[in-house]
Order: C-alpha cells, then sequence, then structure tokens
C-alpha cells in the first residue's frame, strides 16, 4: 500500500486522530461481549471504513486484517448467473451488493445466510459471530433492504452486520431501528490540516501551515479527497511553497466550467452547449447529484439573494424528481433551463428599471 | 419522324422479349391439343346450334308444301345422302376419305363420352369401322340432346320408316298400289286412321314452334329464377356465416394474379426482378435447354444492355457490369422488400414461374436455423425436382427474411458470395457456387440482421399500390363477384387499405356479407374494422411532431401510438426541441422539459413496477410537446444519436473503472470515481530529470517507487503496444487519464521515457512484494513450529514438507536470501 492515504490509515482506535471521544465509546462497546448490528453512515471521505477495521482489529486482533478478495457467484430467481467480488478475512466479509445493480436482493440473501449459518470454525477465537460489512446500504433496492431486515433478526446469534451509509434518508426506517446508529461526521479544516501535517512528517516532508489550509479547504472536508491532493501536489512540486497549486479533481473543474456557461449567456444555443458539458459528465461517472450540487453551488455563488431562494427550491424539486426518473440528463437540462429562465428575466427585469 | 419509331412501334421493340414471353406461356397453357379441340367444338355447337335448327325447320316447312303430309321426314333425309353421295367421288377418291369428309363436321360430337377404341388390339379396318359406328353413334345422341323436339319424330320413326312404307315389291302389310311418273310400280302402306290421327297430333304438337319457344322462355325463366335465388342464398349464408363461405376460395386466394398482366406492383419494380431473373438464364438454362433459347436468352440480356442506354427506367447500374465473370448476375439475391399485402410473395413465385423455374419457398414457418437452412439451401438449390414434370430448375424464395436469425442471413451471404473460382473449402464438398437465383423477401429492408445482406443483395423495393390501381382491380372483383359498389366507396376503400391489395379485399368481402344491397362510401367509412394498424416509423412521427398539421390537427396523437417506440422518440424531441423554435427567454425550453420529466417519471415508474396502468400517458407527455414546439416551417429533424452515443463512451469508461475496482474492492465506487480515480494520475506521473534511473536522485527515486506501489495497488500497467503510426508506446491499461480527465488528459501523461522508467519500475515492486510475501509466510511459519531453531534450518525444512515435488527447484532461490527475512518483516511490521 503505497498511496498515503491507505499507508498511514490508523489501524488501531485509540490512534485516530479526530472523533476520539467517539473511538473511546466505540471501543468500550466492543470490549463487552455483544454488541448489536451498526450502521455506519457519514459523508464520504468522514473516515467510516477506517474506524470500522479499528473495530474489527480490536475484535478479532490482527488476523481480521489479513484480507483476501474472492469472487462469489449466485443465482438469480429468473437463472441469470451473477457474481460479486468480496474481501474477506477468517472473522470477516465485505460486500458491495450494489456492485450488482438490481439483483443486490439475491446477493444479501444468499450471502447472509451462508455466514451466518456457518459457525466460527476457530472456537478459541473470542467472539462467537462472523460480521458482514454491506457497503452503500443507502443505495440498495427496496427489495433487498426489506430482505435484510428479517434476516438481521434471525441470525443474529451467529452474525453481525455493519451497514455503511452516506445518508440514512434513503435506509428504511424498518433497519434504522434494528442497528444501532453510528455517525461518523466530516472531519473539521482544521483536523485535516493536522492529519495532513500527521502525515506529511511520517513520511518526513516539510508542509507549509497555508498550503495545509488551503488543501484542507478545497477538498470540501473530505479527508481522502485531501491526502490525495497533498500526495499529488508533492509529486508535482515538491518542497512546497505557500501558494503552490494544488491540483483538484477535474470534474469539479468542469462543473464549475458549465456553471459558468450557463452564467455567461442565456439561449437555447448555450443552452445546448451546456448539455454537451452535462453529457460528458455523465459519461465519466460522475453522480448527477453531485452534478446538481456542484451546479448549485456555482450558480447561486453569482445570484442575487433574490433569486438564490427560488434556484436552491427549484434543484431539489428537480434533484427529487430526477431520482425517481431513469434519464439524469432530461432533469439536468430543465434545471439549466429553469435557471437560464429565472436569469434572463431578473436581468432584463433590473435592466428594465435601469432605462 | 422516320428516325423515331412510333410510340406503339417502341413498345413493341422494348417489350418484344416480353411479349414474346407471353406468348409463349400462352401456348404453353393451351398446348394440349385435344384440349383445344373440343374447345372449338363446343363453341362451335354454341353458336350454330340454332341455324341449324332453324334450316331444319326450313326443310320440313318445304316439304310439307311440296308434296303430302305422310313423307316428310323421309324425303328431308334421302335428298341429303344423295347429295352426300354425288359430292364425295368427285372430289376425294373413295380410299382417302376422312371422317371428316364422311360425316361433316364431327365437333359437334363430345369425345369426352366417348370411349375411342384401343388401337393396339385391332386393324385398321376394324378400327376405322368402330369409329365410324362411334361416330354415328354419338351424333344420334347429340341430336336427341341438343334438339329434343326432334325425339319425337325418332320416337314414333318405325311407323315413317321410309322402306317400310313404300316399296317397289309387293309387301305383306296392307297396301295400295301405286304409280311414278316413270311407270314403276310402288306400293304404299295402308294405315289405320286412328294411329294416323294420333301420330299426326304428336309430330304437330312436338314441331310447333310457338311451343318450343315458349317452352324454352319457361326453361330461360326457371334458369334465371334460379339463378336469383342461389345469389340471395348465398348473400343470406354470407350474413349468417355459414359455412358456405369457407368452401368459396378466399378472395384473396381467388383473385391473385395469375399472369403477368394481372400483377398490381409497378411495372419498372416487377421488369427490374424479371429482368434479374433472366440473367440468370445463362447459367441456369445452358444445359437444360440445348435448342435456340439459351442463345436467345443470351442474346436478350445483351440486347436489353443496350436498351438500358436510350431507357433510363434503371438509372445508375448503367456502367455496371451485370454479369460477373461466371456468367450469374453481378447481385446474387434480389431483396423484395415493402409493406405488406403489397403482392410480393405473389411477385416473387409468378415471376420465377414466369422465367420458367420451379419457386421453392422458405418461410417463417419453417425452421430456420442454421443447419436446416443450410441443408434446405442445398437442397433448393444443388438438387433439381424428380416429380416436376418439365424438370424446370429451382428458384429459391425466403420468405419473411427480416425475422430469420442473423447467423441464418450470414451463412446465406457466405454462399451466395462464394465463387467459382475461389475454393474456400466447407470442409467436406467443395463449395459450389450458387447456381440459382435466391428471391429474400421483407418488409424491413433495415432489419438489423438483413445489414450483411443489404450489401450483396438487389434491392427490389416494392411499393404500397396506388389506390387509383387498386380501386380499379377492386372493380374488377366486385363485379365478378356480384356485389354492387359505388365508384366512391371503392375508391374509399382502396384509400382505406393505404396500398394494401389483401385488406381491401377482407374489407370489400366483410362489406359484401351485408344484407345491404349496394356498398356507398358510408359503409366504407364507418366500418369499424380494417382500419389498417398503420406503423409510422419513429422518424416520421419526430416530424409529425415538428410541424403544425393544418388539415388534421388532432392526428399527432394517432402518429405518435402508430410509430409506438416513445423512448426514441422523446429522446429526438430532447435532442431538437433547441432548434424548433425561436425562444429566446427560454419559456418554451422550460416547459419542454418540464413534459420531457413527467414522461422520464412515469415511464421509469412504470418499467420498475411493472404497472402499466399509466402507460397511456407517455404519448399524451409527447403530443403536449408538439402543442409546445410544432411549427410552420420545416425543421431538419435529427436523428436521435447523442444518448445512444453517451452510453456506448459511458460503457467504455465504465469498464475501466471496472477493472480498477477489480484490483480495489474495498473501496466503494463512488468514493474511486470522486476521489480515487481523479487524482491518482498526478501521483502517477513524477516528474523525473532523466529517464536514466541511476542517474536519479534519491528522491526522484523514492516517488518513482511510490508510483509503481500505486501502480500495482490499483492493478495499473504500462504495456507496450504498437500504435497505427507503426512506432511502440507504453499504455496505460485501464487508462484512468481518460476517467479522470475531461479532455485534458494528454497534458499530463508522463513523458514515453519517464513511462518506461515506470514500467521497469513497477516490474521490479511485483518481484519485491512477492518476495515479501513469500517470505512473511515462510518466517511465520518457522516461529509458530519451533523458536531454537535456526532460521535457516527450519526454513530448509518448511520447503521441504510443504513444497509439492515439482516445485522443489525452487528450493535453492529461497535459500539464498536469508537475511532479507528479517529485514523485510521488520518492515512490514
Amino acid at each position: 500500500m503505497s498511496l498515503w492515504v491507505d499507508k498511514h490509515r490508523p489501524r488501531d482506535l485509540m490512534k485516530l486522530d479526530y472523533h476520539k471521544d467517539q473511538a473511546i465509546r466505540l471501543k468500550s462497546l466492543v470490549q463487552q461481549s455483544d454488541f448489536p448490528h451498526l450502521l455506519v453512515y457519514g459523508p464520504s471521505g468522514a473516515g467510516k471504513k477506517t474506524r470500522i477495521m479499528c473495530l474489527l482489529r480490536e475484535l478479532y486482533g490482527s488476523g481480521a486484517e489479513r484480507l483476501r478478495q474472492e469472487t462469489m457467484h449466485f443465482t438469480t430467481p429468473s437463472n441469470k448467473k451473477i457474481e460479486i467480488m468480496t474481501v474477506s478475512s477468517n472473522y470477516h466479509i465485505e460486500v458491495n451488493p450494489t456492485d450488482v445493480g438490481i439483483h443486490d436482493r439475491v446477493v444479501i440473501m444468499d450471502l447472509v445466510k451462508n455466514v451466518a449459518q456457518t459457525h466460527q470454525i476457530d472456537s478459541s477465537g473470542q467472539r462467537e459471530f462472523k460480521v458482514v460489512i454491506l457497503n452503500e446500504v443507502d443505495d440498495l433496492t427496496k427489495d433487498a433492504q426489506h430482505a435484510l431486515r428479517r434476516t438481521m433478526e434471525k441470525y443474529v446469534a451467529t452474525c453481525r452486520l455493519i451497514l455503511i451509509a452516506n445518508s440514512i434518508s434513503r435506509v428504511i426506517p424498518a433497519i434504522r431501528s434494528r442497528c444501532l446508529t453510528i455517525r461518523v461526521p466530516a472531519p473539521t479544516e482544521s483536523e485535516i490540516a493536522n492529519v495532513l501535517h500527521i502525515v506529511c512528517k511520517k513520511e518526513g516532508l516539510s508542509l507549509p501551515t497555508e498550503l495545509a489550509m488551503r488543501i484542507a479547504k478545497s477538498s470540501d472536508r473530505n479527508l481522502r479527497r485531501a491526502l490525495l491532493m497533498c500526495e499529488a501536489s508533492k509529486v508535482q512540486q515538491y518542497p512546497f511553497t505557500a501558494d503552490q497549486k494544488v491540483p483538484e479533481p477535474d470534474w469539479q473543474i468542469f462543473i464549475k466550467d458549465t456553471a459558468r456557461m450557463a452564467l455567461s449567456e442565456q439561449s437555447p444555443k448555450k443552452l445546448g452547449e451546456v448539455r454537451q458539458k452535462l453529457y460528458e459528465l455523465i459519461i465519466h461517472g460522475i453522480p448527477p447529484d453531485i452534478i446538481f450540487a456542484g451546479l448549485l453551488k456555482e450558480l447561486v455563488r453569482n445570484c442575487d439573494m433574490s433569486m438564490k431562494c427560488q434556484i436552491a427550491s427549484h434543484a431539489a424539486q428537480f434533484e427529487h424528481r430526477m431520482r425517481l426518473g431513469n434519464k439524469p440528463i432530461f432533469h439536468l437540462e430543465a434545471f439549466v433551463a429553469k435557471f437560464m429562465a429565472i436569469y434572463k428575466k431578473f436581468m432584463e427585469d433590473s435592466l428594465g428599471d435601469v432605462f | 419522324m422516320g428516325d423515331y419509331p412510333d410510340p406503339d412501334e417502341e413498345y413493341e421493340l422494348m417489350y418484344s422479349d416480353e411479349l414474346e414471353l407471353l406468348r409463349d406461356m400462352d401456348g404453353n397453357t393451351e398446348s394440349n391439343p385435344i384440349r383445344k379441340k373440343l374447345q372449338t367444338a363446343k363453341r362451335s355447337l354454341d353458336f350454330s346450334s340454332p341455324v341449324a335448327k332453324k334450316i331444319v325447320s326450313n326443310e320440313r316447312r318445304n316439304s310439307n308444301t311440296a308434296s303430302n303430309n305422310s313423307t316428310d321426314g323421309s324425303f328431308s333425309l334421302t335428298p341429303s345422302l344423295q347429295h352426300l353421295d354425288d359430292i364425295l367421288p368427285s372430289s376425294n377418291g373413295p380410299n382417302k376419305r376422312t371422317v371428316e369428309d364422311l360425316f361433316g363436321d364431327i365437333n359437334d360430337i363430345d369425345f369426352d363420352n366417348i370411349q375411342l377404341p384401343s388401337k393396339k388390339q385391332k386393324t385398321e379396318e376394324e378400327c376405322d369401322m368402330e369409329l365410324i359406328d362411334k361416330i354415328i353413334e354419338g351424333r344420334r345422341q347429340r341430336q336427341l340432346l341438343t334438339e329434343p323436339s326432334a325425339r319425337g319424330i325418332v320416337n314414333t320413326g318405325p311407323n315413317y320408316v321410309v322402306k317400310e312404307n313404300l316399296t317397289t315389291s309387293v309387301p305383306k302389310w296392307p297396301f295400295i298400289p301405286l304409280k311414278n311418273s316413270n311407270g314403276d310400280r310402288i306400293y304404299v302402306r295402308l294405315v289405320c286412321e286412328d294411329l294416323w290421327e294420333d301420330s299426326l297430333d304428336k309430330v304437330t304438337n312436338q314441331l310447333s314452334l310457338q311451343t318450343t319457344y315458349a317452352s324454352v322462355w319457361e326453361e330461360a325463366r326457371k334458369i334465371i329464377e334460379a339463378k336469383k335465388q342461389e345469389t340471395e342464398s348465398t348473400e343470406l349464408s354470407h350474413e349468417t356465416g355459414i359455412k358456405d363461405n369457407v368452401v368459396d376460395e378466399l378472395w384473396v386466394e381467388k383473385y391473385r394474379p395469375k399472369s403477368y398482366v394481372d400483377l398490381l406492383s409497378e411495372e419498372p419494380v416487377n421488369r427490374a426482378l424479371l429482368h434479374w431473373l433472366h440473367l440468370w438464364d445463362k447459367v441456369v438454362f445452358k444445359k437444360d435447354v440445348k435448342t435456340k433459347e439459351p442463345h436467345q436468352r443470351i442474346a436478350f440480356s445483351k440486347r436489353t444492355g443496350q436498351f438500358q442506354m436510350s431507357n433510363n427506367w434503371k438509372g445508375k447500374k448503367e456502367n455496371e457490369p451485370e454479369l460477373d465473370e461466371d456468367g450469374r448476375p453481378h447481385h446474387k439475391v434480389a431483396l423484395l422488400c415493402g409493406p405488406p399485402g403489397v403482392g410480393k410473395t405473389t411477385l416473387a413465385h409468378l415471376l420465377a414461374r414466369l422465367a420458367g423455374y420451379r419457386p421453392v419457398e422458405i418461410n417463417a414457418s419453417d425452421e430456420r436455423s442454421t443447419e436446416a437452412f443450410q441443408t434446405a439451401l442445398q437442397s433448393a438449390t444443388l438438387m433439381q425436382s424428380v416429380l416436376d414434370a418439365e424438370r424446370r430448375p429451382n428458384c429459391l424464395i425466403l420468405d419473411e427474411i427480416d425475422g430469420a436469425p442473423i447467423q441464418t442471413v450470414e451463412l446465406l451471404v457466405k454462399w451466395c458470395t462464394a465463387s467459382a473460382k475461389k475454393e474456400e473449402g466447407k470442409k467436406k464438398n467443395k463449395t459450389q457456387p450458387l447456381k440459382r437465383p435466391v428471391i429474400a423477401i421483407c418488409n424491413d429492408l433495415y432489419a438489423t440482421s438483413l445489414r450483411p445482406l443489404r450489401l450483396v443483395s438487389l434491392i427490389v423495393s416494392v411499393g404500397s399500390t396506388s389506390a387509383a390501381r387498386l380501386a380499379a382491380r377492386l372493380t374488377r372483383v366486385s363485379r365478378a363477384e356480384h356485389v354492387r359498389v359505388t365508384a366512391r366507396a371503392l375508391g374509399a376503400l382502396a384509400a382505406r387499405a393505404r396500398g394494401d391489395v389483401r385488406t381491401a379485399l377482407h374489407l370489400l368481402a366483410f362489406l359484401k356479407a351485408r344484407d345491404r344491397e349496394t356498398i356507398n362510401v358510408e359503409d366504407v367509412e364507418n366500418a369499424a374494422i380494417g382500419t389498417k394498424d398503420s406503423t409510422t416509423s419513429m422518424m416520421q412521427a419526430l416530424q409529425a411532431i415538428f410541424t403544425i398539421n393544418d388539415s388534421e390537427p388532432t392526428s399527432i396523437l394517432k402518429t405518435i401510438q402508430a410509430a409506438g417506440e416513445y423512448d426514441r422518440i422523446v429522446e429526438g424531441i430532447f435532442e431538437n426541441y433547441l432548434t424548433a423554435r425561436v425562444d429566446s427567454r427560454l419559456l418554451i425550453a422550460c416547459e419542454t422539459t418540464t413534459w420531457l420529466r413527467l414522461y422520464d417519471i412515469v415511464s421509469s415508474w412504470t418499467q420498475r413496477t411493472q404497472n402499466y396502468s399509466l402507460y397511456s400517458l407517455l404519448p399524451l407527455c409527447i403530443a403536449r410537446c408538439h402543442s409546445l414546439l410544432a411549427s410552420r416551417q420545416q425543421l431538419k429533424v435529427k436523428f436521435p444519436m447523442q444518448a445512444q452515443e453517451m452510453s456506448r463512451r459511458r460503457a467504455e469508461l465504465e469498464s475501466a473503472v471496472a477493472a480498477v475496482r477489480a484490483a480495489r474492492v474495498d473501496v466503494s465506487r463512488r468514493a474511486l470515481r470522486l476521489d480515487l480515480l481523479p487524482l491518482l494520475p498526478y501521483v502517477l506521473s513524477p516528474t523525473l530529470r532523466s529517464a536514466n534511473i541511476q542517474l536519479c536522485s534519491e528522491t526522484e527515486r523514492k516517488s518513482l517507487r511510490a508510483c509503481a506501489g500505486a501502480m500495482c495497488d490499483f492493478g495499473l500497467q504500462y504495456s507496450q503496444q504498437r500504435t497505427p503510426e507503426g512506432l511502440y508506446a507504453f499504455l496505460l491499461e485501464p487508462d484512468v487519464y481518460k476517467v479522470a480527465f475531461f479532455g485534458s488528459e494528454e497534458r499530463l501523461r508522463p513523458p514515453p521515457a519517464v513511462r518506461q522508467a515506470i514500467a521497469r519500475e513497477q516490474q521490479l515492486e511485483i518481484i519485491r512484494r512477492n518476495e515479501n510475501m513469500m517470505n512473511r509466510m515462510c518466517s511465520k511459519n518457522s516461529s509458530s513450529e519451533a523458536k531454537q531453531k535456526t532460521d535457516k534450518q527450519t526454513i530448509t525444512k518448511d520447503v521441504k514438507t510443504e513444497l509439492p515435488n515439482h516445485l522443489q527447484r525452487l528450493q535453492p532461490k529461497v535459500i539464498e536470501k536469508p537475511t532479507r527475512v528479517s529485514v523485510s518483516f521488520i518492515y512490514t511490521n
């Protein structure tokens, strides 16, 4: 593991750099003989996975860190063969059911049953249960979530589930109530800067404080991104200078460009050009909700106060509708068109007042 | 004027071959000489018999007036016989008298009913005698049949036989002796008066013209009555749906074109296909037809070549050679395409038969897997029918080919394109080139499975029949079927069928079944059935959406529903709506997208829940867009491509992401896309002052190593590949640069030298990692087994016990690096 993100990932609950109270609580939770299912949620790059791995190490010792990758095969009721990659140790198995799209229900049912029905071989091990880690639970289909809720109770004796989600708003209440929910908030900018300093020290580099703050700011409070940006800027230019260019993910720049385009001119022709850019973003696999958020952020920055509220409410509405539909490009373009219409009307009105 | 042939002549000249062929065909159909004679015989009978009757009756009247009543039948007979005897010796020799000479026109005798003697068993004389007897007999029967009035005479004949009433010798019956003008004595019979009266009555009754006339009238009326009843009853039966209808042929079958002139399809179409069929003649009929025919036909094809110069009904094909080096036509397959019901199958069958082939049809009802198809192809194109009397070659007709699986079509194409020269072997038998014409028929020319076939085939598109032609044909049919239809109704019918002959005929049959007297326009228009479920293409619908239709403003919904593919239509709207109308304030755009969004939500809801209750909303959304976007100016609608293009490119990049993810499953996909992959390329392009690693500084080497490590972590690799320019280049696989950047990736790619260095470093890194792994395993085993023993010993022992025999030669390699064990062990912990 040579990327800083992986190399300097804390492995012990006590060595975490922030949310230390939470770490202590988790440790005490594990030290009791039993613990309930967990639902860990928080924004991307906040350290959910890190905490969970620390927790596993706390539970089973270093054996939980010996990971192997396996491909598992399932057959859907419609006789379709699906396969899914899993990461497992002797004590736990981690899977991302959304990899198989709408067949995630089958994966959850079969996998959890498989794991739960076999007892721990090594009885000398401390715990009687295994752990199943499910990633991106908020993207599971409703079917899969419903399948999960009964299995959670049924096999509670032999396995514990740790669910990871970005937000619990799309996790059905039945699952929420069956789990102990743990929120992992994003680190503050100063916390991020602190972590950057620590990592650079470990690497034997000197990081100017201003640069650390700049990185922290542009990282969107995402520690993973911050570390990657730091490493990237190190590769670009080493002895660090306070005002050196910090590489940003290209898609962020692209979204900003798109928003600027919409601001520069409001016409059907421009809308067509914006559409091409939106297509490009979708092609690169940027989730449409991220595009929505990015656009809104950039558009609102250059708006009059009276418009801001209007545009934000429209964005929320359009984003919600988009989740009901299949073609995000329609909704994205509709939002841009709406913004253009509002903006143009506002401009004309204000110009009309001038004359 | 002199230089140019007048139109008629020119037509003759142009179509002389076809005309000739048509004449041939006519000759063929009436080739049976016996039948021909019979036909003419019947005709002569029909027309001449009343005249003959009249003559007979005239003669009778004359004889009545001339001589006494008693001898009228006998006198009329004797002179004619005498007359015959007078003529015969003068004209022909007595030996050479033919049947006809003897008996006059024998055509009135129905030879079918008379059994002709078998000539083998009897001598010629006997034969002749027998024939004479037969003819006499036959004629008598004929007379009985045709002239019932004469029956009386014949039946009551015995009393009046001439020989028995008049004799020159003294008879045995009562008589009166008389003397004739020559002074010879003759004896006339005396008959009882009662009997005489009786017979006279009978004769007069039967001979009276009035009564016969009346009876004939009666008979005629009866026949007419019966016919009327019959038609009425059939009408009734139509109405009540009695089985009579089933016994009748369907009109579609009944009025299927039976000759070239009957065809309803356009003349150029027919001619194009016929011409193509004739191009095969050189190959097909070369051996079979030894007489002038093949020669003629080759000349024919040459001649048409000349004609093409002056007549441009075939336009572009002038320059193209029509025959390839094997003497086969350039296109091996004719692909007939057109909407259903215009007569493609009929056309193919008819023309194949017309050109002298035996049509062999394979359609969707037959099995069309590749094996079955191959056997069918072979049997149809290589073999010849034994049963067919005229030994005509086969012509393969592949009906409904657009439904065939793509492999089948590919097989057909391969089969067709195999030339005689190239013997690209088909395992056992050397591929025989296709030597028989193949006609494929399809509805949808642009079906994906037909793509390979389209390139090699002559495409003949059969357009839908024009309404006027269809109406004319319908008039003929209705006349033949005694259906009273107004001309306008037929016109409406034809318009309604939209060129589909089949539908039109069915509809006509349906209308006839109703009990109305005449079929009016209203009937046609009010008939709830028979509206053809017309299919408009997606592009037509799209065009309709963007244009205002003044004549039928409400038809847009129907058009959309007819086109069906809502998703594609919506994509088309989405790609075209911005240019449709002047919309500076973007209000129309907002409104349109609102409806498109609604469409999206409804359709995905429908798909998700499989609940189609809201499905009918979808065309309404589209129709609403029409009301927003339609304009009078003609918009050039673009075919919706963007969405497909997008999904294609997306899948491309997706595969790169998936490849990376296969190496790093523990990172969620979202994090990989948003954080890791966009920033990874920066880490992967270290700045080196020189490509030579040995000259690099320590920090540079470190960063190079970090880069290689990252590449190993994410399963990336530089692989050497040949570029189109012929140079070798190191390309990253999977290409994360493409995923990470929006068009600016080339700027950031490391230079080739650095790439090479990275690739080398990565190889080293992989080796290093494997070593680490191996050492860790070994050291662990050693620690668990026995701590007293030295490392060296345990390792050797371990290797000995662990490794299977075939791997034992790896042994020394492991032993050689005992020092590294401790180092790496410490490093990893």
